[in-house]
């Protein structure tokens, strides 16, 4: 029954997932996404993680793709526009990519070994988590904390209007 | 899990959704008979007494209209959009404890649909779902008013979630617990003797900020900026008709009624009778069934006096302008969340607990 249940979620993830890339129309894509989340969320559910699949519904689903779909209907970005690729744009996020992909197999190979069994549920009520954060994981947890931080300044700054010399 | 209690589970989830879809049909008949007492006109009085039967007509009316769709529309998303924006108001329901338990047939049942440890994130989340319908639908309309609508909607849900999620996190605190069925039961009793042992005595400033963001979430007046009519025309549903615009209809009274559950659940002690326990109020009665009932029509009351309140406040207020609302969670109703976290935990360091 479990796997019955697990291998539909799995599929539904991957098939809206596959969606978010492969739609031609970018509000499809963003609704593909807010699906794929879901698919997320029932698949920490299932695992026994309900705060963690409740805050993937949370920000994720309900704040982040929000504002996507916000910026791109301010924008307006329906027809795609045909644009020259150029070289350096390649090179770039070919980089990207594979720096991505080495970074997941590497964190793949370590953790096969261990993949969690649907039996045994997760140890994850928020009790768990914050003591987690808040102990062992606290170092990471202010760094990235601070990383966002300075990534919000620096954005602001940036998008910031420059002022304008009053005569 | 066996038959019968997945057959219990299916039973009780119909049974209350039904239950609160009535409020619907309530709703639209208080919200206009409120407004000709407010305005001093006498209100619906054709359809049966009262004009009670009005909501019937109306729902009739919808029902048996042609449900066209614009040519110029994104067919899929417009007809999706009202579902959308009805769904997660319906599914929010389920975490929202109504009463203790009732004893049928020799089995306890808990009044409500499913008991989450983390049921008060649960609201949260599925509730933020909702913008999507608005989203969806004006943007699928493919009209420059209904898109505007929308645009407002998507910032204006962005920007209340925040205070809303930090009024939750005072009460949070005070109860140590994500379990709304948790927070009501520690809500028995008497504070000091003389209040009701209820959140809003220990979190008032919490609640302030929750009953504020809770009318921008809902997008009612004062906050209804997605659909101002004197601006946008309609807004988001300007190309809605018949039964797809009553389901919008509907999806807002729903939310209006989780919003006032919720209110009622965190800061007003659920399903308690102010200064009397449940043992010694089942003592009296001497059936655990009556309890339920009391406790059910406590609830209910509670909710209601919440639900005449949005209605008030909708035919007092004048609406805010974009930039005032915007203002008023950023610079406002945030800040003052915030400080509210920080003093509730102090005040708790010092005082021990509670």
């Amino acid at each position: 029954m479990k796997e019955a249940v697990f291998t539909f979620f799995s599929l539904f993830t991957l098939l809206t997932a596959a969606g978010v890339i492969l739609s031609r129309n970018i509000i499809y894509s963003a609704f593909n996404l807010v699906l794929c989340f879901f698919g997320l969320a029932s698949l920490y559910l299932l695992w026994g993680a309900t705060f963690l699949s409740m805050i993937q519904i949370l920000i994720y689903a309900g704040a982040i793709v929000v504002l996507f779909v916000f910026v791109v209907m301010l924008l307006n970005f329906e027809k795609p526009t045909e644009q020259k690729t150029r070289f350096s744009i390649i090179v770039l996020s070919s980089a990207g990519v594979w720096t991505l992909a080495l970074i997941l197999l590497r964190v793949l190979s370590k953790s096969l070994g261990e993949i969690p069994s649907l039996e045994t549920p997760a140890k994850a009520s928020v009790r768990t988590i914050s003591k987690l954060l808040f102990s062992q994981y606290l170092w990471p947890f202010e760094v990235l904390t601070v990383f966002l931080l300075a990534l919000i300044v620096g954005i602001f700054v940036l998008a910031r209007p420059e002022k304008e010399e009053t005569p | 899990m066996t038959l019968i209690d997945f057959i219990i589970a299916a039973l009780k989830a119909i049974v209350i959704l039904v239950a609160v879809i009535q409020v619907v049909p309530v709703m639209i008949y208080v919200e206009r008979k409120v407004a000709a007492l407010i305005q001093d006109r006498p209100g619906p009085n054709r359809v049966g007494p009262f004009g009670l039967l009005q909501p019937v007509a109306d729902a009739l009316k919808f029902l048996l209209k042609e449900d066209p769709i614009p040519h110029y529309t994104n067919r899929l998303l417009y007809t999706l959009a009202p579902f959308l924006s009805l769904i997660p108001a319906c599914l929010v329901i389920a975490a929202l404890p109504i009463a203790d338990k009732a004893v049928l047939f020799g089995r306890e049942i808990t009044i409500q649909i499913a008991d989450l440890d983390v049921s008060l994130i649960y609201v949260l989340a599925i509730g933020s779902l909702g913008v999507y319908g608005i989203l969806f639908g004006g943007w699928a309309s493919n009209n420059k008013f209904s898109l505007i609508g929308s645009l407002r909607s998507a910032s204006q849900m962005v920007s209340y979630e925040l205070p809303l999620g930090l009024a939750a996190v005072g009460a949070v605190m005070v109860f140590g617990t994500f379990s709304l069925r948790e927070m009501v039961i520690q809500q028995e009793g008497t504070l000091l003797g003389i209040l009701p042992n209820w959140g809003v005595f220990y979190q008032p400033i919490g609640f302030l900020i929750f009953l504020v963001a809770s009318f921008a979430e809902t997008n009612r007046l004062p906050f209804d900026l997605p659909e101002s009519e004197a601006e946008l025309v309609a807004g988001f549903h300007t190309e809605y008709g018949s039964m797809k615009f009553a389901t919008f209809f509907m999806a807002e009274y729903m939310n209006l009624a989780t919003m006032s559950g919720l209110m009622t659940v965190i800061y007003f002690g659920g399903w308690h009778l102010p200064w009397v326990s449940d043992a010694k109020l089942l003592e009296i009665l001497g059936s655990q069934n009556l309890l339920c009932i009391i406790q059910v029509a406590t609830y209910i009351f509670k909710v209601s006096v919440f639900m005449f309140l949005y209605v008030l406040i909708r035919w007092t207020l004048p609406r805010f302008r974009f930039d005032q609302l915007l203002t008023l969670s950023w610079g406002s109703l945030i800040p003052i969340g915030l400080i509210n976290i920080v003093v509730s935990a102090v005040l708790m360091y010092v005082l021990g607990g509670k």
